[in-house]
């Protein structure tokens, strides 16, 4: 998917030190690696990623660090040599440190700096060199000594070794008291970049960032999530036709929703500020933007234009406008850095139809501007996103160039498939002005009359209007073909107004840092509950039709209808890390604790007609045989003590 | 058969809102027990039988039709089917009537009765072809009151618990995190071998799905690859069983299936590459794979033998990798042995493969359940602790054992008393005083127990229970909400399934690539620095993680103790 490192792409700079430094690689800037060095970010652009840099030592001419690729061989020559050693030793003595041949032992990957007073490094030299010079160069004695003393004497002698690399040994008198034996790690100066997948972000955010934000989401719970819902690529884009309604025509212009064309549709309920979508945007395909998925391999035949010179203060945050200025830039030739600047006031937007487009480098032929009623969203492949606050908390997405706050935003695959309604707006939605105010209307010459600014703000807000009223009504028209969670809130709450939105036989997958909500909800489809509600031990129900059913309001005995689900079942999965090498194979001695992380998933049923009735006769023909084991008498429940 | 018409998109990647005539259906019969079914239009010609065919379980029969157009999901009564003759004459048709008709082996209509056998037998596939009901059901068949089932719609999680089990298999929590490690997304290319039972296969496919490759050709232009599984089988009757079922469930042009000894033959197909970016390995030596997916010929010493197979000793032919050439390729192999996983990362170290890590998962299933324990707790379902909830309860029923007994033994005296002061004191005054002495048998205590009358020692009168029924609905909680919820394991789990050992391999990048990204991209104009461990911001950071954390850490668990303190001194 990626493979290229573009310019203005998020990326993970993994450092030797094992931390993760995520960043935004802008053209024409300088990365530092703090203690470990800096480089030019324009070296990094157009490379590959999971190859590892080195960073070099500074030329004498130039005033920054220049990069090499490490060859593969190269990161695992002590590894190799390990195995070597273990080829030709016998298997008694593998996993002792003093190997025959190993004269200065030292931990793999160690490097020797020699450090003058003045804090250059006056030599360098790993492990395998040193051993070969030992050889040559040392007394039996000094060797002998080298070997008994490990790792932290015998620092004269490897100094002496070092030294006798340079050219300083002949000249100055050896006096070691100038010079500081600095024992380093040899990859200190290695880096590798890597896309900022949803795999790589969400283990930054967990291990190195604030895993509260995501909830404790590891990848294991990712993948869980994702596959028992089934979020998948859900169809090829469809549109609704643009109603090209006049200015003059109110609500009932908007285009009605066609419950036929809605497919592969999901709801979310995310409160790990956008992970959770961002997961499902990209099983779904929606998620990287078309760029950066194919072409690569064009990528470096593009012509090579003068780059914008991006000269905004940037933070390490994901600033969405500066992102999308990047992105606009990186597309186009045109640097307009302030595009964005206008937030809600859609000044760029108030040129209306006819007026030509400020930006006179579009190299795309025109469209013609569709009208304030047509509806962006595609009826396929969707996103829809319940919200408790009155806007969506989803700042991750920043990170994939996608700002949900931004009004005017450059193309991206997340703009036709993400609809977000707050729960206000789903259940109660005529108490919401934003659905509930009709969108204004105006006659064409008086809208003429009006100055652009005011003329921009009719059309925001009759194209807000249509939004809104399409979002709202298309999800309560329900039809959805999973539901997926990770929320703070209470997982009954939720399922009591989503069941009802889900289709047959659509898969539920909620995400829990702890048990106990989990353990809350299954109780709701207990076999005693569901026992109870179809055998007649529910008065409250008697004579509701199935319609009412769906929409059980919940009470104390019965928070939810315990038929509307299929297959309750709650689990956790952990990863747990092995090292892997020649004689020393064991799995890590510690891994992160916090959260264990825990999924429900069911199915929604479509509970039979006049099951009620049905049941509670069976049942009570039933009961005299069988000796009145609820279990016999609901098949198809699961049983899970029996089972 | 054949003629069937084939599903436009595979079920498994848009089942519709409603089942649908010769596709794939899972019925759930109970939460692990799962069925696949190809569901039969109701044509009569089934077999010869007019109502088509049925599916017998042990929760009753269920016609096909009964379950054809329905919304997914749907609850399915069983149905009153004669049997007649039925079930005898069982008769095994060839593997392509078997598989793609998964009927359940004989069984009884009166299959409501626990004992009853007819457990479908997944693992045939449905052995018993006989699934045509006896006398023909023209019409309506009548609603037993045997049972139900529901009948969902086909994902990777259901048919992975509902295949026909050639091989061992990939299960979910396994995929799950492969599939997420590996990068498997739409549009993805992915090579798999061998295929086994299809299970990893069906997962795959969806994760790579975006879309039919005849869709693809007229959007060429758009230039967007269709996401694709390359899933390779030696063993032929898996590979003609795997073919089967990909064309049954609509998956044709989606999953590639080729018969073929990776270890000896490698991955291209027809010669050409398939130019994977995602790889997994289910095969007993993957090393033995391994150096086929290289970018160029290997050395001869890194062939497992010292040399490569057949074929790919001619040093004349181009080297043709089949992997994608301008992307990180991401690999996972999957073993059972540790010793295997050594071999498999030794040779992935020499082939230039990164990023090796090595993972094993571990599943766990939990249920959720109420732990019932009291006194006056009724049996309304199994696994009542009919004993103290606490200790309060204890002492407050000892208390009443003792208050009984006390006037029990009061009434016994007085009685005693009364005798005897009607008839003159004697033997009855010693009985009295027996009672009240110290040494007192446990007859006596169950005897005061009994006199008392509450019916709250272990074996308890029927009567009484019921009683007590009645009390517990109408002033207590309703039986499935007493008790503690609490959750506890499956009886069994698996501890180990397999070692999943992920790599990543790199691009090649040549120095023609690299002087022409250096021309691309020149240094020397750098404007800024990013990125800096600079002291200051690193101190900013530290102050706010700082304020995040404490609310969540120190502050609240100091105020929690506090609060706890208040109350135990309070
Ligand atoms: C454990 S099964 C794979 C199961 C599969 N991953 C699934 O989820 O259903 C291993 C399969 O690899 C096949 N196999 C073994 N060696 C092979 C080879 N050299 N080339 C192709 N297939 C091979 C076996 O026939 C077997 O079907």
């Amino acid at each position: 998917m990626h493979s290229i490192i573009r310019p203005n792409a998020w990326v993970a700079l993994k450092l030797p030190s094992g931390n993760t430094k995520v960043l935004q690689v802008t053209p024409n800037t300088t990365i530092s690696l703090g203690k470990y060095g800096s480089f030019p970010t324009n070296l990094i652009l157009g490379r590959p990623y999971h190859v590892t840099f080195e960073l070099q030592d500074k030329r004498p001419d130039e005033s920054f660090s220049r990069l090499h690729i490490v060859p593969a061989d190269e990161l695992y020559a002590e590894v190799f040599a390990e195995e070597e050693a273990a080829d030709c030793v016998a298997p008694a003595a593998s996993g002792s440190g003093n190997g025959h041949d190993t004269v200065i032992s030292a931990a793999g990957g160690d490097e020797y700096s020699l450090v003058d007073d003045k804090g250059n490094v006056v030599a360098r030299s790993d492990r395998a060199v040193l051993d070969e010079s030992a050889r040559q160069r040392l007394t039996q004695d000094e060797i002998e000594e080298l070997k008994r003393e490990g790792n932290n004497a015998g620092k004269d002698v490897i100094a002496k070794l070092l030294l006798s690399h340079t050219a300083l040994d002949q000249k100055t008198s050896f006096s070691l008291a100038k010079y500081k034996l600095l024992k380093t790690k040899k990859y200190i100066r290695r880096f590798q970049v890597l896309p900022l997948d949803v795999a790589t972000f969400a283990q930054w955010q967990l291990d190195e960032r604030d895993a509260s934000k995501i909830l404790d989401m590891r990848a294991e719970m990712i993948g869980l999530v994702g596959c028992w819902a089934n979020v998948h690529f859900g169809g090829h884009d469809v549109f609704l036709p643009d109603p090209n309604a006049s200015p003059g025509q109110g609500a009932q212009a908007c285009p009605p929703v066609d419950e036929k064309l809605l497919r592969g549709r999901w709801l979310v309920v995310d409160d790990t500020c956008g992970l959770l979508v961002a997961a499902m945007a990209e099983r779904m395909g929606v998620l990287h933007e078309q760029g950066s998925e194919e072409g690569e391999g064009e990528e470096s035949k593009a012509p090579s234009q003068q780059l914008p010179v991006v000269t905004k203060a940037e933070t390490q945050a994901p600033t969405p406008a500066a992102a999308a200025a990047a992105a606009a830039a990186a597309t186009t030739t045109t640097t307009t850095s302030t595009a964005q600047k206008d937030g809600d006031t859609e000044m760029t937007d108030a040129a209306g139809e006819p007026a030509p487009q400020p930006s006179d480098a579009q190299p795309k032929a025109k469209k013609p501007r569709p009208s304030d009623f047509m509806i962006p969203y595609s009826q396929t492949n969707t996103i829809t996103v319940l919200h408790s606050s009155s806007q969506p908390n989803l700042s991750f997405l920043n990170y994939w160039g996608f700002d949900i706050a931004s009004p005017n935003h450059p193309p991206h695959p997340l703009l036709n498939h993400l609809l977000t309604l707050s729960w206000l707006q789903l259940l109660q939605p005529e108490l919401d002005s934003s659905y509930a105010t009709p969108p204004p209307t105006a006659s064409p010459e008086t809208l003429a009359s009006w100055k652009p600014s005011r003329r921009g703000n009719f059309h925001r807000k009759r194209r807000r209007f249509a939004r809104t009223r399409y979002v709202v009504d298309s999800t309560r028209a329900g039809g959805f073909s999973g539901l997926v969670c990770a929320s703070t809130m209470d997982p009954i709450s939720i399922l009591r107004h989503t069941l009802p939105l889900l289709a047959g036989g659509a898969p539920v997958a909620i995400y829990s840092p702890t048990i106990e909500p989990l353990a809350a909800l299954a109780d709701c489809f207990s076999v005693p509950r569901r026992t109870a509600w179809v055998g007649g031990g529910a008065p409250e129900i008697e004579g509701l039709s199935n319609e009412e059913l769906e929409r059980w309001p919940g009470n104390e005995r019965f928070p939810l209808n315990p038929t509307l689900l299929q297959g309750v079942s709650i689990q956790t999965s952990r990863a747990r890390r092995w090292q892997v090498l020649p004689g020393r194979t064991h799995p890590l001695m510690t891994e992160r604790g916090g959260a264990e992380g825990f999924v429900f998933t069911a199915w929604r049923a479509k509970p039979a007609e006049g099951k009620v009735a049905a049941k509670g006769k069976f049942k009570r023909r039933k009961v005299e045989p069988a000796a009145g084991k609820p279990q016999d008498a609901t098949p198809g429940v699961e049983t899970p003590a029996s089972g | 058969m054949a003629s069937q018409p084939e599903p436009a998109v595979s079920p498994f990647l848009d089942p519709g809102p409603r089942t649908k005539a010769h596709s794939l259906a899972i019925l759930q019969l109970s939460r692990d027990n799962l069925l696949p079914v190809y569901l039969q239009p109701p044509t009569g010609e089934h077999d010869g039988y007019a109502e088509g065919a049925v599916v017998n379980t042990r929760y009753g029969s269920f016609p096909h039709y009964t379950m054809l157009n329905v919304p997914w999901g749907s609850q399915i009564r069983a149905s009153k089917v004669d049997t007649g003759s039925r079930g005898r004459k069982r008769k095994r048709d060839g593997a392509d009537d078997t598989s793609r008709e998964a009927t359940a082996a004989a069984s009884e209509k009166d299959g409501e009765g626990p004992g009853a056998v007819a457990t479908p037998t997944q693992e045939t596939g449905g052995g018993g072809g006989g699934g045509g009901g006896g006398a023909p059901v023209v019409k309506q068949a009548v609603a037993d009151s045997s049972g139900f089932i529901h009948v969902l719609p086909p994902t990777p999680e259901l048919w992975t618990t509902s295949l026909p089990h050639r091989t061992q298999v990939v299960y979910t929590p396994d995929y799950s995190y492969i599939l997420h490690r590996i990068r498997a997304r739409p549009g993805s290319t992915l090579i798999e071998a061998g295929a086994g039972s299809g299970s990893f296969s069906h997962a795959a496919v969806r994760a790579v799905y975006n879309g039919y490759p005849a869709a693809a050709a007229a959007a060429a232009a758009g230039g967007q690859r269709k996401g694709k599984v390359f899933s390779f089988e030696y063993h032929e009757d898996r590979y003609h069983k795997m073919k089967q079922e990909i064309s049954d469930h609509g998956l044709d042009g989606l999953i590639q299936l080729t018969h073929r000894d990776v270890y000896n033959g490698g991955f291209l197909v027809d010669g050409k590459s398939p130019e994977a970016d995602a790889i997994f390995l289910d095969l007993p030596a993957p090393w033995e794979a391994l150096p086929h997916l290289s970018r160029r010929r290997p050395p001869p010493s890194l062939w497992p033998s010292g040399a490569p197979p057949p074929g790919l000793d001619d040093p004349a032919r181009a080297w043709v990798s089949p992997l994608h050439p301008r992307k990180t390729v991401h690999l996972c192999t999957f073993s059972p042995c540790i010793e295997q996983v050594t071999r498999t990362v030794s040779a992935m170290r020499r082939l230039g493969w990164v990023d090796i890590d090595m993972v094993e998962i571990a599943n766990r299933r939990l249920h959720a359940s109420r732990d019932r324990v009291g006194l006056n707790l009724v049996n309304f379902d199994r696994g009542v602790n009919n004993s103290a909830k606490d200790v309060e309860e204890a002492v407050t029923r000892l208390a009443e054992i003792e208050a009984r007994f006390r006037e029990h033994a009061a009434k016994a005296r007085s009685r005693a008393a009364g005798a005897g002061a009607g008839a003159g004191a004697g033997a009855g005054g010693a009985d009295a005083a027996g009672a009240g002495d110290v040494d007192m048998d446990s007859d006596d205590e169950t005897a005061a127990a009994a006199a008392a009358g509450d019916g709250n020692t272990a074996p308890r009168p029927a009567a009484e229970e019921e009683e007590e029924t009645a009390a517990a609905k109408t002033d207590g909680l309703p039986p499935w909400m007493e008790g503690r919820l609490i959750t506890r394991g499956e009886p069994e789990i698996k501890t180990h399934t397999s070692y999943l050992v992920f790599a990543a391999l790199p691009m090649e990048w040549t120095e023609e690539d690299e002087a022409r990204a250096a021309a691309k991209y020149p240094v020397g104009q750098e404007q800024k620095v990013i990125g800096t461990i600079d002291k200051a911001i690193r101190k900013q950071e530290r102050r706010e993680q700082l304020q995040k954390q404490q609310p969540g850490s120190k502050k609240a668990r100091r105020k929690e103790r506090d609060e706890k303190l208040g109350e135990v001194l309070g």
